[in-house]
């Protein structure tokens, strides 16, 4: 510890114990007499000079930690502990200072400090490696659909370019037959990742734009296609399937139900089932029963099996119905 | 701003397209429409000095092309250069910025025949009368500029 004193110029140190000398390793000589910024150095804070300064101005008590310097230029933290003497009036006659060295916890202080910076610093650059790997991962997935759209668009234009140059009815038939199919799963891929849910699809937007091509491809001014649709989804996974079934059922009744000359009305219906999706497709007309039971049937038992769907048929008064339930989860 | 095309000529159409299988069937469908298919790009350079040289009432581009995703760029010089009505018709309907590079719309890939014909067949009254002859076709979105335009004329015709 050591008295200083304000009286004097400069408020200089009038007293110091060993415990002082031994810390700072100056003698006692080489102290008394002087102002205590001598402990102060280049590292010292210059803000904690400056409140110490104002507190000492000012006749008040200060506890500051320092970083201070030995005789031989070493440093120490010094925790200063300042408490003005006063006389009877009041009057400020001594400071008394007391030093502790508080190094070692200062640096374990700093060391906490700089492993949590460490830390956060760590955390960062692996926040920014996991987005940039979530970036790079969009962007393939990005990449991935639009090579799968162009690629269907590439199959699509090859069979139409094809079919232009087929002399043979049955031939060039068959092969819209293909097309018609082929469109159908690239709608699916047109519609899929359009909504938040990259998992779920939403059949009645896709029965919408399914339903309205086919009629217009089939181009039947007499036929009336009556769209009832209700939100409903089934799992991404049978969405593809589940197409090419509504194809063949709906362009099957666009092409069977009315034959050329007679016109009629066609409802197409989808709604939500409990825990399935039901797709209906209802004529008036001759329905399934106009055409033989070719590949397109075929194609629909089989993936009515593989997406677990119910599919009935029934006769609707004049016409016919089919409906397909479809599990709204895969199985 | 667009010209008004004569009832009596066929409408021009310039296709920019990279796919040299896509650009043939779409130029089938062109023609079949009843358009006239003038010329084929399959880069954004290519594509400006065409629509340049041979002034399409209308260019069908697509997004990716040849030198890169510069469809869009491509899209906003030949409307401003040649004051030809651009579709977009790409499979990165949701990559393209929201006033459509100053296109009148887009056409999602991967489209039907008869959603490209019925859109040509839109747009051609569009473009010869200044005026929608009704909500767009299945397939085709336009851009609001357009439909704005569009619709307007529509509304004045009462």
């Amino acid at each position: 510890m050591v008295i200083t004193s304000p009286f004097q110029d400069d408020d200089p140190i009038v007293f110091a114990n060993d415990a002082f000398l031994a810390l700072t390793g100056y003698a006692e000589e080489e102290v008394v007499g002087r102002n205590c910024r001598f402990l102060q150095g280049p590292e010292t804070d210059a803000r904690a000079v400056e409140r110490l300064r104002r507190s000492l101005a000012a006749g008040d008590e200060l506890t500051v930690e320092l970083l201070n310097y030995r005789k031989d230029g070493t440093t120490f933290w010094n925790c200063l502990s300042v408490s003005p003497v006063q006389d009877d009036s009041g009057r400020v006659i001594y400071f008394f200072g007391s030093q502790r060295d508080v190094t070692a916890e200062k640096q374990s202080e700093i060391a906490l400090i700089q492993s949590s910076e460490g830390l956060r610093s760590d955390v960062a650059a692996r926040t920014a490696e996991l987005e940039a790997a979530l970036a790079q991962k969009t962007a393939l997935l990005h990449e991935i659909d639009h090579r799968v759209k162009n690629n269907l668009q590439l199959i699509s234009s090859l069979m139409l370019l094809q079919s232009r140059r087929i002399t043979d009815d049955k031939a060039r038939q068959a092969l819209k037959s293909m097309l018609e199919r082929v469109t159908a799963v690239a709608t699916v891929h047109r519609r899929l990742f359009q909504g938040d849910d990259s998992q779920r699809f939403d059949v009645a937007d896709f029965v919408r734009d399914l339903a309205g091509d086919l009629a217009l491809t089939a181009g039947r001014d007499d036929v009336l296609l009556d769209l009832d649709l209700q939100p409903a989804a089934i799992a991404a996974a049978s969405a593809a399937p589940f197409a090419l079934v509504a194809n063949e059922l709906i362009s099957n009744a666009l092409r069977h139900a009315y034959p050329a000359g007679r016109g009629g009305r066609i409802t197409v219906r989808v709604a939500p089932d409990g825990e399935a999706c039901l797709l209906s497709v209802t004529d008036a007309g001759l329905g399934l029963n106009g055409a033989a039971k070719g590949f397109g049937l075929t194609i629909v038992d089989l993936l009515c099996r593989q997406l677990h769907a119910e599919l009935t048929t029934e006769q609707a008064g004049p016409g016919h119905r089919a409906r397909v339930h479809v599990p709204a989860t895969v199985n | 701003m667009t010209r008004r095309k004569p009832a009596d000529t066929p409408l021009d159409v310039l296709i920019v397209e990279d796919e040299v299988i896509l650009a043939e069937e779409l130029a089938w469908l062109v023609r079949e429409a009843g358009c006239r298919d003038i010329g084929r790009a399959m880069s954004s350079a290519e594509a400006v000095a065409l629509a340049r040289s041979l002034t399409p009432d209308l260019a069908l581009v697509d997004v990716h092309l040849r030198d890169g995703p510069t469809g869009i760029d491509a899209a906003r010089a030949i409307v401003e250069d040649c004051g030809a009505v651009v579709l977009f018709m790409t499979a990165n309907v949701r990559r393209l910025p929201q006033d459509l590079a100053g296109a009148c719309g887009v056409i999602g890939k991967p489209y039907s025949e008869t959603a490209v014909k019925t859109a040509l067949v839109y747009l051609e009254t569009c473009l010869r009368t200044g005026r929608a002859p009704g909500p767009p076709p299945l397939g085709l979105v336009l851009a609001p500029g357009f439909s704005d335009r569009w619709a307007a004329r529509l509304s004045d015709a009462g």
